[in-house]
Protein backbone atom coordinates (compact mmCIF):
# COMPACT_ATOMS: atom_id res chain seq x y z
CA UNK A 1 0.00 0.00 0.00
CA UNK A 2 1.01 3.02 -0.87
CA UNK A 3 2.71 5.32 2.35
CA UNK A 4 0.08 7.55 2.06
CA UNK A 5 -3.04 5.64 1.96
CA UNK A 6 -1.83 3.59 4.93
CA UNK A 7 -1.70 6.87 7.05
CA UNK A 8 -4.99 7.53 6.08
CA UNK A 9 -5.78 4.29 6.87
CA UNK A 10 -4.12 3.84 10.50
CA UNK A 11 -4.82 7.98 11.46
CA UNK A 12 -8.75 6.98 10.66
CA UNK A 13 -8.73 4.32 12.64
CA UNK A 14 -7.12 6.17 15.53
CA UNK A 15 -9.64 9.07 14.78
CA UNK A 16 -12.59 6.44 15.20
CA UNK A 17 -11.12 4.98 18.08
CA UNK A 18 -12.46 8.05 19.85
CA UNK A 19 -15.93 6.19 19.96
CA UNK A 20 -14.72 3.77 22.14
CA UNK A 21 -14.80 6.15 24.57
CA UNK A 22 -18.93 6.44 24.52
CA UNK A 23 -18.82 2.66 26.05
CA UNK A 24 -18.59 3.50 29.47
CA UNK A 25 -21.87 6.01 29.32
CA UNK A 26 -23.85 3.20 27.93
CA UNK A 27 -25.10 2.14 31.00
CA UNK A 28 -25.14 5.11 33.21
CA UNK A 29 -26.51 8.43 33.00
CA UNK A 30 -23.30 10.48 34.33
CA UNK A 31 -19.65 8.75 35.07
CA UNK A 32 -17.71 9.25 38.52
CA UNK A 33 -15.33 13.08 38.64
CA UNK A 34 -12.70 10.45 39.93
CA UNK A 35 -12.61 8.80 36.41
CA UNK A 36 -12.92 11.71 34.51
CA UNK A 37 -9.54 12.74 36.63
CA UNK A 38 -8.53 8.88 35.67
CA UNK A 39 -8.86 9.06 31.85
CA UNK A 40 -7.20 12.78 31.76
CA UNK A 41 -4.16 11.32 33.74
CA UNK A 42 -4.17 8.45 31.22
CA UNK A 43 -4.30 10.41 27.97
CA UNK A 44 -1.57 12.95 29.40
CA UNK A 45 0.92 9.81 29.94
CA UNK A 46 0.13 8.54 26.42
CA UNK A 47 0.92 11.71 25.12
CA UNK A 48 3.95 12.26 27.27
CA UNK A 49 5.43 8.65 26.01
CA UNK A 50 4.16 10.33 22.41
CA UNK A 51 6.48 13.18 22.69
CA UNK A 52 9.63 11.28 24.25
CA UNK A 53 9.27 8.58 21.42
CA UNK A 54 9.75 11.49 18.97
CA UNK A 55 12.22 13.20 20.93
CA UNK A 56 14.49 9.96 21.05
CA UNK A 57 13.77 9.46 17.00
CA UNK A 58 14.84 13.00 16.62
CA UNK A 59 17.90 12.90 18.86
CA UNK A 60 20.64 12.17 16.32
CA UNK A 61 18.99 14.80 13.84
CA UNK A 62 19.40 18.71 13.99
CA UNK A 63 18.50 19.29 17.87
CA UNK A 64 18.94 23.46 17.23
CA UNK A 65 16.05 22.83 14.23
CA UNK A 66 13.83 20.63 16.57
CA UNK A 67 13.97 22.73 19.39
CA UNK A 68 12.87 25.90 17.58
CA UNK A 69 9.67 23.78 16.04
CA UNK A 70 9.02 22.67 19.46
CA UNK A 71 9.20 26.40 20.52
CA UNK A 72 6.79 27.04 17.68
CA UNK A 73 4.57 23.80 18.73
CA UNK A 74 4.30 25.47 22.53
CA UNK A 75 3.60 29.18 21.20
CA UNK A 76 1.61 28.12 18.83
CA UNK A 77 -1.14 26.28 21.22
CA UNK A 78 -0.77 29.24 23.63
CA UNK A 79 -1.59 31.92 21.22
CA UNK A 80 -4.63 29.69 20.09
CA UNK A 81 -5.84 29.34 23.50
CA UNK A 82 -5.31 33.27 24.17
CA UNK A 83 -7.28 34.82 21.20
CA UNK A 84 -10.33 31.92 21.51
CA UNK A 85 -9.68 33.13 25.31
CA UNK A 86 -9.95 29.57 26.56
CA UNK A 87 -6.45 30.02 28.73
CA UNK A 88 -8.13 29.09 31.69
CA UNK A 89 -11.42 26.85 30.18
CA UNK A 90 -12.68 23.82 32.23
CA UNK A 91 -13.10 21.57 29.92
CA UNK A 92 -14.91 18.96 32.01
CA UNK A 93 -17.33 20.79 33.61
CA UNK A 94 -20.44 18.68 33.57
CA UNK A 95 -24.00 20.54 33.62
CA UNK A 96 -23.07 23.30 32.22
CA UNK A 97 -25.45 24.20 29.98
CA UNK A 98 -24.18 28.17 28.85
CA UNK A 99 -24.10 27.41 24.47
CA UNK A 100 -20.80 29.49 24.68
CA UNK A 101 -19.20 26.82 26.54
CA UNK A 102 -20.66 23.84 24.00
CA UNK A 103 -18.90 25.58 21.32
CA UNK A 104 -15.30 26.66 23.47
CA UNK A 105 -15.43 22.57 24.18
CA UNK A 106 -15.48 21.75 20.75
CA UNK A 107 -12.83 24.18 19.63
CA UNK A 108 -10.08 23.38 22.05
CA UNK A 109 -11.25 19.58 21.27
CA UNK A 110 -10.32 19.83 17.55
CA UNK A 111 -6.96 22.51 18.34
CA UNK A 112 -6.10 19.71 20.08
CA UNK A 113 -6.73 16.84 17.81
CA UNK A 114 -4.95 18.75 15.06
CA UNK A 115 -1.31 18.48 17.07
CA UNK A 116 -2.04 15.30 17.45
CA UNK A 117 -2.54 14.56 13.50
CA UNK A 118 1.02 16.90 13.23
CA UNK A 119 2.53 13.73 15.61
CA UNK A 120 1.27 11.13 13.22
CA UNK A 121 2.28 12.46 9.87
CA UNK A 122 5.70 13.49 11.04
CA UNK A 123 6.20 9.27 12.93
CA UNK A 124 5.11 8.21 9.53
CA UNK A 125 7.39 10.15 7.69
CA UNK A 126 10.28 8.48 10.18
CA UNK A 127 8.76 4.70 9.00
CA UNK A 128 6.24 2.86 8.66
CA UNK A 129 6.11 1.05 11.96
CA UNK A 130 6.65 3.98 13.88
CA UNK A 131 3.89 5.80 12.39
CA UNK A 132 1.98 2.71 12.90
CA UNK A 133 3.18 3.03 16.93
CA UNK A 134 2.47 7.58 16.67
CA UNK A 135 -1.07 6.01 15.29
CA UNK A 136 -2.14 3.64 17.94
CA UNK A 137 -0.55 5.72 21.13
CA UNK A 138 -2.96 8.88 19.66
CA UNK A 139 -5.56 6.07 19.01
CA UNK A 140 -5.30 4.56 22.34
CA UNK A 141 -5.30 8.26 23.92
CA UNK A 142 -8.42 9.33 22.26
CA UNK A 143 -10.77 6.57 23.83
CA UNK A 144 -10.21 8.37 28.02
CA UNK A 145 -10.87 11.71 25.82
CA UNK A 146 -13.56 10.67 24.00
CA UNK A 147 -15.07 9.45 26.87
CA UNK A 148 -14.71 12.92 28.79
CA UNK A 149 -16.51 14.96 25.40
CA UNK A 150 -19.00 12.51 25.37
CA UNK A 151 -19.63 12.97 29.46
CA UNK A 152 -19.80 16.29 28.61
CA UNK A 153 -22.05 16.84 25.77
CA UNK A 154 -23.97 14.06 27.41
CA UNK A 155 -24.68 16.77 30.93
CA UNK A 156 -25.68 19.12 28.34
CA UNK A 157 -28.74 17.10 27.28
CA UNK A 158 -27.20 15.80 24.03
CA UNK A 159 -28.09 12.13 22.89
CA UNK A 160 -25.22 9.64 23.33
CA UNK A 161 -25.39 8.24 19.32
CA UNK A 162 -24.48 12.31 18.78
CA UNK A 163 -22.38 13.11 21.29
CA UNK A 164 -20.07 10.07 20.17
CA UNK A 165 -20.56 11.46 16.87
CA UNK A 166 -19.61 14.49 17.66
CA UNK A 167 -16.43 13.19 19.73
CA UNK A 168 -15.43 12.15 16.07
CA UNK A 169 -15.99 15.22 14.31
CA UNK A 170 -13.82 16.30 16.76
CA UNK A 171 -10.84 14.29 16.20
CA UNK A 172 -11.29 14.70 12.27
CA UNK A 173 -8.91 17.22 11.72
CA UNK A 174 -6.16 14.75 13.03
CA UNK A 175 -6.49 12.90 10.20
CA UNK A 176 -6.13 15.51 7.66
CA UNK A 177 -3.42 17.30 9.79
CA UNK A 178 -1.62 13.88 9.59
CA UNK A 179 -1.90 13.61 5.59
CA UNK A 180 -0.90 17.36 5.58
CA UNK A 181 2.04 17.03 7.30
CA UNK A 182 3.30 14.04 6.28
CA UNK A 183 2.97 15.38 2.88
CA UNK A 184 4.86 18.55 3.69
CA UNK A 185 7.42 16.14 5.39
CA UNK A 186 8.08 13.90 2.76
CA UNK A 187 7.95 17.03 -0.09
CA UNK A 188 10.75 18.77 1.83
CA UNK A 189 12.44 16.55 4.24
CA UNK A 190 15.05 18.87 5.40
CA UNK A 191 11.31 20.18 7.76
CA UNK A 192 11.54 16.40 9.27
CA UNK A 193 13.11 17.98 12.53
CA UNK A 194 11.24 21.18 13.05
CA UNK A 195 8.00 19.49 12.20
CA UNK A 196 8.75 16.46 14.80
CA UNK A 197 9.73 19.46 17.21
CA UNK A 198 6.37 21.30 16.66
CA UNK A 199 4.71 17.83 17.70
CA UNK A 200 6.34 17.27 20.68
CA UNK A 201 6.43 21.27 22.11
CA UNK A 202 2.47 21.30 21.49
CA UNK A 203 1.69 17.83 22.92
CA UNK A 204 3.97 18.90 26.09
CA UNK A 205 2.10 21.96 26.40
CA UNK A 206 -1.39 20.49 25.79
CA UNK A 207 -0.58 18.08 28.43
CA UNK A 208 0.13 20.50 30.80
CA UNK A 209 -2.48 23.09 30.24
CA UNK A 210 -5.97 21.47 29.31
CA UNK A 211 -5.00 17.61 30.90
CA UNK A 212 -3.24 18.06 34.45
CA UNK A 213 -4.76 20.56 36.39
CA UNK A 214 -7.66 19.39 35.86
CA UNK A 215 -7.29 15.89 36.92
CA UNK A 216 -5.52 17.13 40.46
CA UNK A 217 -8.78 18.19 41.22
CA UNK A 218 -10.78 15.55 40.28
CA UNK A 219 -8.55 12.53 41.35
CA UNK A 220 -5.73 13.85 43.79
CA UNK A 221 -2.44 14.52 42.92
CA UNK A 222 -1.09 10.85 43.78
CA UNK A 223 -3.18 8.80 41.81
CA UNK A 224 -2.96 11.01 38.72
CA UNK A 225 1.03 10.82 38.85
CA UNK A 226 0.93 6.96 39.10
CA UNK A 227 -1.44 6.59 36.24
CA UNK A 228 0.32 8.87 34.14
CA UNK A 229 3.82 8.09 35.15
CA UNK A 230 2.70 4.25 34.39
CA UNK A 231 1.45 5.27 31.07
CA UNK A 232 4.09 6.92 29.90
CA UNK A 233 7.09 4.02 30.76
CA UNK A 234 4.25 1.64 28.89
CA UNK A 235 4.59 3.92 26.13
CA UNK A 236 8.45 3.97 26.48
CA UNK A 237 8.34 -0.14 26.33
CA UNK A 238 5.95 0.12 23.64
CA UNK A 239 8.43 2.45 20.93
CA UNK A 240 11.18 0.21 21.81
CA UNK A 241 8.99 -3.76 21.29
CA UNK A 242 7.36 -1.54 18.00
CA UNK A 243 11.31 -1.47 16.34
CA UNK B 1 47.73 1.52 43.49
CA UNK B 2 49.08 4.78 42.46
CA UNK B 3 47.78 8.45 41.46
CA UNK B 4 47.49 7.57 37.90
CA UNK B 5 45.74 4.45 38.45
CA UNK B 6 42.48 4.95 35.89
CA UNK B 7 40.20 4.03 39.05
CA UNK B 8 41.50 6.68 40.84
CA UNK B 9 41.15 9.35 37.72
CA UNK B 10 37.43 7.83 37.62
CA UNK B 11 36.60 8.92 41.40
CA UNK B 12 38.41 12.56 40.79
CA UNK B 13 36.54 12.92 37.41
CA UNK B 14 33.39 11.87 38.86
CA UNK B 15 34.16 14.46 42.02
CA UNK B 16 34.57 17.21 39.70
CA UNK B 17 31.23 16.91 37.79
CA UNK B 18 29.58 16.37 41.80
CA UNK B 19 30.88 19.52 42.45
CA UNK B 20 29.80 21.28 39.47
CA UNK B 21 26.15 20.43 40.48
CA UNK B 22 26.54 23.31 42.99
CA UNK B 23 27.16 25.64 40.45
CA UNK B 24 23.43 25.14 40.05
CA UNK B 25 22.58 27.58 42.72
CA UNK B 26 24.01 30.36 41.36
CA UNK B 27 21.06 31.89 39.51
CA UNK B 28 19.52 31.83 42.61
CA UNK B 29 21.95 34.43 44.36
CA UNK B 30 19.39 37.14 44.03
CA UNK B 31 16.19 35.19 44.41
CA UNK B 32 14.96 35.74 47.65
CA UNK B 33 11.67 36.58 48.32
CA UNK B 34 8.88 33.83 49.21
CA UNK B 35 6.07 34.89 47.17
CA UNK B 36 3.80 31.96 46.12
CA UNK B 37 4.21 32.95 41.98
CA UNK B 38 8.00 32.73 42.57
CA UNK B 39 7.63 28.75 43.97
CA UNK B 40 5.20 28.43 41.53
CA UNK B 41 7.53 29.60 38.65
CA UNK B 42 10.42 27.70 40.45
CA UNK B 43 8.67 24.61 40.86
CA UNK B 44 7.49 24.90 36.66
CA UNK B 45 11.46 25.28 35.99
CA UNK B 46 12.64 23.07 38.55
CA UNK B 47 9.48 20.54 36.46
CA UNK B 48 10.79 21.19 32.54
CA UNK B 49 14.55 20.34 33.80
CA UNK B 50 13.71 17.10 35.39
CA UNK B 51 11.03 15.85 32.71
CA UNK B 52 13.59 16.89 30.08
CA UNK B 53 16.19 14.88 32.28
CA UNK B 54 13.89 11.81 32.03
CA UNK B 55 13.43 11.86 28.29
CA UNK B 56 16.98 11.41 28.11
CA UNK B 57 17.43 8.59 31.04
CA UNK B 58 14.74 6.96 29.27
CA UNK B 59 15.88 7.04 25.69
CA UNK B 60 19.41 6.03 27.40
CA UNK B 61 17.96 2.85 29.00
CA UNK B 62 15.74 1.93 27.03
CA UNK B 63 18.74 1.34 24.14
CA UNK B 64 20.16 -1.12 27.12
CA UNK B 65 17.01 -3.08 27.87
CA UNK B 66 13.23 -1.90 27.57
CA UNK B 67 11.18 -4.66 29.38
CA UNK B 68 14.23 -3.98 32.08
CA UNK B 69 13.27 0.10 32.03
CA UNK B 70 10.14 -0.14 32.62
CA UNK B 71 10.26 -2.57 36.05
CA UNK B 72 12.73 0.32 36.72
CA UNK B 73 10.33 3.19 36.17
CA UNK B 74 7.86 1.10 38.27
CA UNK B 75 10.35 0.46 41.14
CA UNK B 76 10.91 4.46 40.86
CA UNK B 77 7.22 5.01 41.08
CA UNK B 78 6.93 2.57 44.45
CA UNK B 79 10.16 4.16 45.86
CA UNK B 80 8.87 7.77 46.07
CA UNK B 81 5.64 6.41 47.10
CA UNK B 82 7.29 4.69 50.23
CA UNK B 83 9.46 7.65 50.67
CA UNK B 84 6.36 10.33 50.91
CA UNK B 85 4.16 7.90 53.43
CA UNK B 86 7.74 7.80 55.43
CA UNK B 87 8.12 11.59 55.11
CA UNK B 88 4.22 11.97 56.30
CA UNK B 89 4.96 9.97 59.40
CA UNK B 90 7.68 12.03 60.65
CA UNK B 91 8.41 15.40 61.34
CA UNK B 92 11.06 16.56 59.06
CA UNK B 93 13.35 19.85 59.18
CA UNK B 94 16.06 20.90 56.75
CA UNK B 95 18.20 23.76 57.87
CA UNK B 96 15.16 26.91 58.08
CA UNK B 97 12.63 24.69 56.12
CA UNK B 98 10.02 22.91 57.61
CA UNK B 99 6.65 20.95 57.12
CA UNK B 100 5.22 20.65 53.46
CA UNK B 101 7.97 22.59 52.49
CA UNK B 102 10.70 20.91 53.95
CA UNK B 103 9.31 17.33 52.47
CA UNK B 104 9.26 18.73 49.22
CA UNK B 105 13.03 19.84 49.83
CA UNK B 106 13.89 16.31 51.44
CA UNK B 107 12.05 14.66 48.21
CA UNK B 108 14.09 16.55 45.57
CA UNK B 109 17.39 15.92 47.39
CA UNK B 110 16.52 12.09 47.77
CA UNK B 111 15.16 11.84 44.13
CA UNK B 112 18.20 13.45 42.61
CA UNK B 113 20.48 11.55 45.01
CA UNK B 114 19.02 8.06 44.14
CA UNK B 115 19.38 9.18 39.79
CA UNK B 116 23.05 9.89 40.84
CA UNK B 117 23.79 6.66 41.59
CA UNK B 118 22.14 5.47 38.31
CA UNK B 119 24.38 8.09 36.64
CA UNK B 120 27.54 6.98 38.61
CA UNK B 121 27.03 3.53 36.94
CA UNK B 122 26.45 5.01 33.67
CA UNK B 123 29.86 7.04 34.02
CA UNK B 124 32.08 3.79 35.30
CA UNK B 125 30.80 2.02 32.19
CA UNK B 126 31.04 4.44 29.70
CA UNK B 127 34.82 4.91 31.01
CA UNK B 128 35.42 1.12 30.85
CA UNK B 129 34.96 1.86 27.12
CA UNK B 130 38.81 3.27 27.17
CA UNK B 131 40.30 6.20 28.93
CA UNK B 132 41.08 8.64 26.32
CA UNK B 133 37.87 10.09 25.71
CA UNK B 134 37.44 10.36 29.55
CA UNK B 135 38.23 14.35 29.83
CA UNK B 136 35.55 14.87 27.23
CA UNK B 137 32.67 12.83 29.00
CA UNK B 138 33.83 14.04 32.71
CA UNK B 139 32.74 17.90 31.06
CA UNK B 140 29.88 16.77 29.53
CA UNK B 141 28.40 14.77 32.74
CA UNK B 142 30.22 18.48 34.50
CA UNK B 143 28.08 20.51 32.83
CA UNK B 144 24.96 18.21 32.09
CA UNK B 145 24.85 18.24 36.31
CA UNK B 146 24.26 22.49 36.67
CA UNK B 147 20.88 22.53 35.34
CA UNK B 148 20.26 19.54 38.05
CA UNK B 149 21.43 21.73 40.69
CA UNK B 150 19.38 24.49 39.16
CA UNK B 151 16.46 21.97 39.61
CA UNK B 152 17.32 21.46 42.86
CA UNK B 153 18.00 25.62 44.65
CA UNK B 154 14.76 25.83 42.13
CA UNK B 155 12.70 23.98 44.75
CA UNK B 156 15.21 24.66 48.09
CA UNK B 157 15.78 28.42 47.57
CA UNK B 158 11.68 30.38 47.36
CA UNK B 159 11.57 28.29 50.82
CA UNK B 160 14.14 30.51 52.59
CA UNK B 161 16.80 28.41 52.24
CA UNK B 162 20.62 30.16 52.43
CA UNK B 163 22.28 29.77 48.82
CA UNK B 164 25.04 27.55 50.57
CA UNK B 165 22.83 24.93 51.57
CA UNK B 166 21.19 24.74 47.81
CA UNK B 167 24.49 23.81 46.44
CA UNK B 168 25.59 21.86 49.62
CA UNK B 169 22.58 19.63 48.96
CA UNK B 170 23.16 20.16 45.37
CA UNK B 171 26.81 18.67 45.44
CA UNK B 172 25.54 16.22 48.01
CA UNK B 173 23.08 14.82 45.82
CA UNK B 174 25.80 14.20 42.99
CA UNK B 175 28.57 12.36 45.98
CA UNK B 176 26.67 9.20 44.65
CA UNK B 177 28.53 9.68 41.16
CA UNK B 178 32.03 9.44 42.00
CA UNK B 179 31.18 6.62 44.56
CA UNK B 180 29.52 4.42 42.05
CA UNK B 181 31.73 5.30 39.06
CA UNK B 182 35.06 3.55 41.02
CA UNK B 183 33.12 -0.23 41.14
CA UNK B 184 31.07 0.34 38.13
CA UNK B 185 34.43 1.34 36.27
CA UNK B 186 36.47 -1.56 37.79
CA UNK B 187 33.44 -4.07 37.68
CA UNK B 188 31.70 -3.34 34.48
CA UNK B 189 30.66 -6.84 33.30
CA UNK B 190 28.67 -7.06 36.89
CA UNK B 191 26.85 -3.55 36.89
CA UNK B 192 26.10 -3.55 33.10
CA UNK B 193 23.19 -5.30 33.58
CA UNK B 194 22.00 -3.87 36.23
CA UNK B 195 22.24 -0.13 34.51
CA UNK B 196 18.61 0.01 32.60
CA UNK B 197 16.80 -1.06 36.06
CA UNK B 198 18.59 1.85 37.33
CA UNK B 199 18.49 4.41 34.42
CA UNK B 200 14.48 3.14 35.02
CA UNK B 201 14.33 3.94 38.52
CA UNK B 202 15.90 7.24 38.18
CA UNK B 203 13.47 8.41 35.34
CA UNK B 204 9.92 6.87 36.93
CA UNK B 205 11.05 8.59 40.27
CA UNK B 206 12.02 12.03 38.73
CA UNK B 207 9.02 12.28 36.38
CA UNK B 208 6.44 11.02 39.38
CA UNK B 209 8.21 13.72 42.05
CA UNK B 210 7.15 16.25 39.17
CA UNK B 211 3.99 15.11 38.58
CA UNK B 212 2.73 14.62 42.69
CA UNK B 213 4.46 17.49 44.18
CA UNK B 214 5.93 20.14 41.71
CA UNK B 215 3.14 20.50 39.18
CA UNK B 216 -0.09 20.40 41.18
CA UNK B 217 1.99 23.24 43.45
CA UNK B 218 2.88 25.35 40.86
CA UNK B 219 -0.79 24.98 39.06
CA UNK B 220 -2.13 26.18 42.52
CA UNK B 221 0.01 28.67 42.79
CA UNK B 222 0.57 30.54 39.35
CA UNK B 223 -1.63 31.44 36.32
CA UNK B 224 -1.77 28.11 34.09
CA UNK B 225 -0.28 29.55 31.13
CA UNK B 226 2.59 31.15 32.58
CA UNK B 227 3.19 27.87 34.23
CA UNK B 228 2.56 25.60 31.22
CA UNK B 229 5.21 27.85 29.09
CA UNK B 230 8.27 27.88 31.92
CA UNK B 231 7.30 24.19 31.87
CA UNK B 232 7.23 23.33 28.24
CA UNK B 233 10.21 25.93 27.53
CA UNK B 234 13.11 24.45 30.49
CA UNK B 235 12.27 21.24 29.10
CA UNK B 236 12.70 21.90 25.64
CA UNK B 237 16.25 24.00 26.60
CA UNK B 238 17.07 20.73 28.59
CA UNK B 239 16.37 18.46 25.77
CA UNK B 240 18.85 20.91 23.66
CA UNK B 241 21.47 20.63 26.59
CA UNK B 242 21.61 17.67 26.36
CA UNK B 243 21.63 17.01 22.50
CA UNK B 244 24.76 19.18 22.42
CA UNK B 245 26.75 17.11 24.83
Amino acid sequence: MAPTLTLLLYSSLAAGATILGALPLVRRERIPTRWIGGANALAAGLMLGAAYALSKAGRHGQPAELAFGAVLGVLFIFWTHRVSDTENLDLNRLSESDPVYGYQVLLVNALHAASEGVAIGVAMAVSTPFGLFMAVSIGVHNIPEGTILCAVLRSRGMRLGEAAGLAVAANVGQVLLALVTHGLVVAAPAMLPAAGGFAIGSLIYLVLVELLPESYRQAGATTIAVVTTVAMGALVLLSEVAK
Amino acid sequence: MSWSHPAVLVFVYGAITAVATGLGALPFLFVRSLSARTIAYANAVAAGLMLGASFGLAAEGSDYGGWQTFVGVLLGVAFILATRRFLDRHEVEVGDVRGADARRVLLIVAVMTVHSFAEGVAIGSSFAGGMTLAALITVAIAVHNIPEGVAISAVMRPRGASLLSCAGWSIFSSLPQPLMAVPAYLFVDAFRPALPYGIGFAAGAMVFMVLAELLPEAFGKGPRPIVGLLVSLSLIAMLLFQAFL
